[in-house]
């Protein structure tokens, strides 16, 4: 009955083509017991029961999520109706989260690694014999060398009840990327100048100009975070954005800096001393909040126009008008606190130079400035306090070398591998990572894979076999964020612009978790059966730990249920009341422009910029950011996300590309600074949109574990080319954009431009 | 009634959730895709450096290339307008274009998976989904129905319900107060070009620079297929039905094929 042979050949070879990726679909039916699709899928709303309670975690941005949920399979996932934070929209990944749950690659069964560290040969084992494993291995290490002897990585709400438990046995030593990689500084250096931590709470909606210092929001999807960025600019916000890349961000801009990399803490210093030679700051507000405002006036007074233009890059005329629209529109402006702040490793004092400039304008708690947001409070689940031999917070390395007195909570990551490594101060050996890729986590993968050689011991927990799982000597397959109970999520409306309301939703699994996977509150209770904790296990099972984190707000897994997943109450304005008096919690109950904290452990006590390493001839440096539709590495092995962006792009100044012959499509490798050359490859992207002495590629790519079908070699993994660190004295937090990268096409090295 | 959509890239900032709700919601397979966005640039355009994307989509078009291609058999078929309840009856092969809604659709049951549409679309909107194939076809052709079950069910397109950033605005473009009417009179325009003008309803507006930066995605040459395609299926079915009621449909069959055959090599 075909009338067209020549297409059905085409098809025949277009499936045999495409059999590389639908093979772990055909797995995935054979397994799962799908049969063949009808000829008109129904849609997502046909036969289909609704379950609420949903909390994504594709990223940890936590939308409220329904389910759809045809027989025992989920088939759509959708924003939750009643939710006032993302309301029915999703993102990307959200919307992936389906493929998350049914990808064949998934970790189904405890596993041994009968192979070796790095080169795993994998037996599948029963939970008793992993849990067994883990606790005589767990014992061992504390019995030797004390509970010091185990470190933690960790990433994400299911660490939170192993935590506790590793708080419990007296570990001193956690390490979570979200700090150590991304938001240390950020949360810190906030924390030292205003007394609390902003996060990314500001008043974009309700401002009247915006400055974004590197921060690509539209390529970094949070998605109430990007609702208010556009709610700014549909209401007429006028937008800065700063960064050596024509970003998303930068594309609706109307002001983009396009600025030389590293220089950004000149930048925002030139900015406050004009404002200050021309009088134009907040004077009312700086007086009366601000201490140390005149030691700032003098100490910025070198950073004229000028010297701030050379250094930067950019255009003088630039900074005045920059200057002159913040002033302008002070306090009702929003000077976005940034998210990922590991960047050069003289980091601190940038996010310094953040929070001062937004104490000078007073953009604080109104409209448009940095708002201090009422949430609903709920509570932890702690294990029984005991006596330990050694106080673990006197052990946690950091205070043992008495280094890095300004660090987020956890260990420094590089300090704890170097112990790993050396056994000084004293012995690490068993290391757990729960839900965290440290591979592509942690700079210098040399040393993380010395490190981990060095172990007696590796447990690691997680969804997908990542990278790191080919480290673990017992592997533990975890529930998803769809099929476990857990996290609990407390916002507002938002916009803090509309009528002021509370939300609190705790995550309900939307399913039941498929082979055997397990939630980590039944993984933790087992093992301390095993270590002969059972008598102090806290809470039963998922259930009891959620309730337990709700006693003090009333409410209940049940009452969440029947309240749709979301309970809502009226909330409060974060914008002071006329009269009302602002309050930091520093030392000095002052913002702190001067930080005699700071001086005292011998920093810098005003913000201070210091030049960052230039390229060598023939090098750019890499900078790095995110991909829209992925989460770090955690999605690479997403099919859905894969086939929409499946690789990471090499951005080149078009330009320098020219000279070097590159055209867009064109596949490189790359080699950094020391040699290292990127095991996988990507595709040239050239662009005027970027600096001739940078190149950009999204971070999270070029995955390592061939278990991982879909996002394997995928692209060029960012990370395997830091191999040089600036670790910085306040937080022990490592820059990593001091590596340089050139590039190989057709195994010819190829010298960029400067 | 014309069922339109409007896409502000003045707000899309290029996140692709409604690439994937409409593949999660359709079971679309990862080789094709109904909706899809393309990232443009940054590039130089006349009016000053520009990032945009192209999320595209079926155009519903005015005037759709893609419906006289199709050689299936035709039928009569009646057609409902699902607000007044008035019926028309027409014969249509197995893709055609609503007399009421202005949407354009496919009857899977009779496509023959030959992919003529396919090759006509110049936006490259249909795909022939092989793992539909059955005892008469090759795969069927597939592509975006403006979500009209959804619709029929009171809801958005699965795309404009997810999309965070509301870029993406679904309405009537006959009804002058719809706000995508309100969009066309702002400037709302489709992907056009001096040679392709076939009026699609899926629309797009944002400032000059972004606009300039999407037309250089809009198609500039009908494809050939679709001329050759459009003239055999016009061939075709006269001939079909000659064929059929002279019940030597084996032998026309052969025929027709063998000069399909033949005209693809040329």
């Amino acid at each position: 009955m075909a009338i067209n042979l020549t297409r059905r050949n085409f098809l025949k070879t277009a499936s045999i083509a495409a059999a590389g990726i639908p093979l772990s679909k055909v797995v995935a039916r054979a397994e799962t017991g799908i049969a063949k699709a009808p000829l008109i899928p129904p849609g997502s709303f046909k036969d289909t029961k609704t379950v609420t309670g949903g909390i994504c975690e594709m990223c940890f941005w936590r939308c409220q999520l329904v389910g759809k949920v045809r027989g025992d399979r989920l088939v759509k996932l959708e924003g939750n109706p009643k939710s006032i934070d993302n309301g029915q929209n999703l993102c990307a990944r959200g919307n992936s989260g389906i493929k998350l749950v049914y990808d064949p690659d998934r970790l189904k069964y405890p596993m041994k690694n009968i192979g070796k560290r790095g080169a795993p040969k994998w037996q599948k084992i029963s939970w008793d014999e992993a849990l067994n494993i883990c606790a005589d291995k767990l014992q061992a290490t504390i019995d030797k060398y004390g509970p010091k002897g185990i470190a933690v990585w960790y990433h994400g709400a299911s660490a939170h009840y192993p935590n506790a438990y590793f708080d419990y046995l007296g570990v001193p030593n956690k390490y979570e990327p979200a700090f150590y990689q991304c938001r240390g500084q950020t949360a810190m250096a906030m924390m030292q100048t205003l007394g609390f931590v902003p996060n990314e709470d500001v008043d974009m909606p309700n401002s009247k100009a915006m400055l974004l210092v590197g921060c690509h929001i539209g390529e970094n999807i949070h998605l109430s975070h990007v609702k208010n960025f556009l709610k700014g600019l549909e209401n007429g916000s006028k937008v800065v954005v700063v960064d050596p890349r024509f970003s998303a961000a930068a594309a609706k801009a109307h002001i983009w800096v396009q600025i030389k990399p590293g220089t950004d803490t000149a930048f925002l210093l030139g900015l406050m001393n004009y404002m200050f030679d021309k009088e134009i700051y907040n004077k009312t507000f700086a007086k009366k909040y601000c201490l140390g405002l005149k030691r700032l006036k003098k100490h910025v007074a070198e950073w004229t126009v000028e010297k701030t233009a050379a250094e930067c890059d950019i255009p003088a005329k630039q900074i005045v008008e920059v200057a002159e629209l913040l002033a302008k529109n002070a306090p009702n402006v929003s000077i976005h606190p940034g998210r990922h702040a590991a960047w050069y490793g003289n980091d601190f004092q940038r996010v310094r130079a953040n929070a001062c400039l937004t104490a000078i304008l007073g953009a604080m708690d109104c409209p448009g400035g940095i708002v201090r947001i009422k949430r609903m409070s709920s509570g932890h689940v702690h294990w029984p306090e005991v006596d330990h031999e050694e106080d673990p917070e006197e052990m946690a390395l950091a205070e043992v070398v008495e280094k890095y007195p300004f660090r987020p909570p956890g260990t420094p990551p590089e300090l704890m591998r170097d112990t790993m490594i050396s056994g000084k101060p004293y012995p690490i050996k068993s290391l757990v990572v729960w839900g965290t890729n440290s591979i592509k986590t942690m700079p210098r993968q040399e040393r993380t894979e010395k490190a981990l050689a060095n172990m007696d011991f590796i447990l690691v927990t997680d969804v997908t076999p990542t990278d790191i799982t080919m480290w673990a000597d017992i592997l533990l397959p975890e529930a998803s964020y769809l099929e476990r109970y857990g996290h609990v999520e407390k916002g507002t409306q938002w916009n803090q612009g509309d009528k002021p309301q509370q939300f609190l939703s705790a995550r309900m699994p939307l399913i039941d978790p498929m082979f055997e996977r397990k939630d980590p509150v039944w993984i933790i209770n087992e093992l301390a059966k095993r270590m002969g904790h059972g008598k102090d296990i806290p809470v039963r099972n998922q259930e009891e730990y959620v309730n337990h984190l709700l006693k003090e707000t009333g409410l209940t897994i049940a009452k969440l249920r029947k309240l749709d997943g979301i309970y809502i109450q009226p909330g409060e304005s974060p914008y002071l009341k006329k009269g009302e008096e602002p309050k930091f919690d520093t030392d000095s109950g002052k913002i702190e422009l001067y930080s005699e904290a700071m001086e005292d452990e011998d920093f810098p006590p005003l913000p201070t910029y210091t030049k960052t390493a230039e390229p060598p001839k023939g090098f750019a440096r890499m900078i790095y950011g995110r991909s829209p539709v992925h989460t770090f590495n955690r999605t690479a092995n997403n099919a859905w996300l894969a086939r929409e962006i499946p690789e990471n792009p090499l951005w080149i100044n078009d330009e320098s590309a020219k000279k070097m012959g590159l055209k867009d499509g064109d596949r490189v490798f790359l080699e950094n600074q020391d040699g290292k050359k990127s095991v996988s490859s990507t595709v040239v992207k050239t662009t005027p949109g970027i600096r001739k002495d940078c190149v950009f590629i999204a971070h999270g790519f070029g995955t390592f574990n061939p278990a991982m079908t879909v996002g394997f070699h995928k692209g060029i993994d960012d990370n395997s080319l830091n191999t040089k660190i600036n670790r910085e004295g306040e937080t022990g937090i490592s820059g990593m954009r001091i590596n340089f990268v050139r590039v190989i096409k057709d195994g010819k090295v190829i010298d960029i431009p400067a | 009634m014309q069922y339109g959509m409007i896409i502000n890239l003045d707000r899309c900032v290029g996140c692709h959730a409604c690439a994937v709700a409409c593949r999660a919601e359709w079971e679309v397979p990862v080789e094709f895709a109904r909706n899809w966005v393309r990232r443009l640039g940054p590039a130089n355009t006349p009016h000053g450096l520009a990032a945009t994307y192209y999320p595209g989509l079926c155009n519903h078009c005015t005037h759709p290339a893609c419906v006289d291609v199709c050689p299936a058999d035709t039928e009569m078929v009646t057609f409902k307008d699902a607000k007044t309840g008035k019926t028309k009856t027409m014969e249509v092969a197995a893709t055609w274009k609503d007399p009421f809604n202005g949407t354009v659709q496919i009857d899977k049951k009779r496509c023959l998976g030959c992919g003529a549409c396919a090759d006509a679309c110049p936006y490259g909107a249909r795909y022939v989904n092989p793992d539909l194939a059955d005892d008469d076809s090759d795969g069927k052709a597939d592509k975006c129905t403006y979500c009209m079950p959804r619709v029929e069910a009171g809801l958005q397109p699965a795309c404009v319900q997810t999309c965070l950033a509301e870029a993406r605005i679904f309405g009537d473009l006959d009804d002058p107060g719809s706000e995508v009417s309100k969009y066309v009179k702002k400037g709302a325009v489709g992907l056009t070009s001096k040679n392709v003008q076939i009026g699609p309803n899926s629309r797009y507006f944002g400032n000059k620079k972004d606009m300039a930066l999407l037309m250089t995605q809009a198609p500039q040459e009908m494809p050939e297929a679709s001329s050759r395609r459009s003239m055999l299926a016009g061939l075709l079915k006269p001939a079909r039905k000659q064929a059929k009621s002279l019940a030597l449909a084996g032998i026309a069959g052969t025929l027709l094929v063998k000069s399909l055959q033949e005209q693809e090599k040329e």
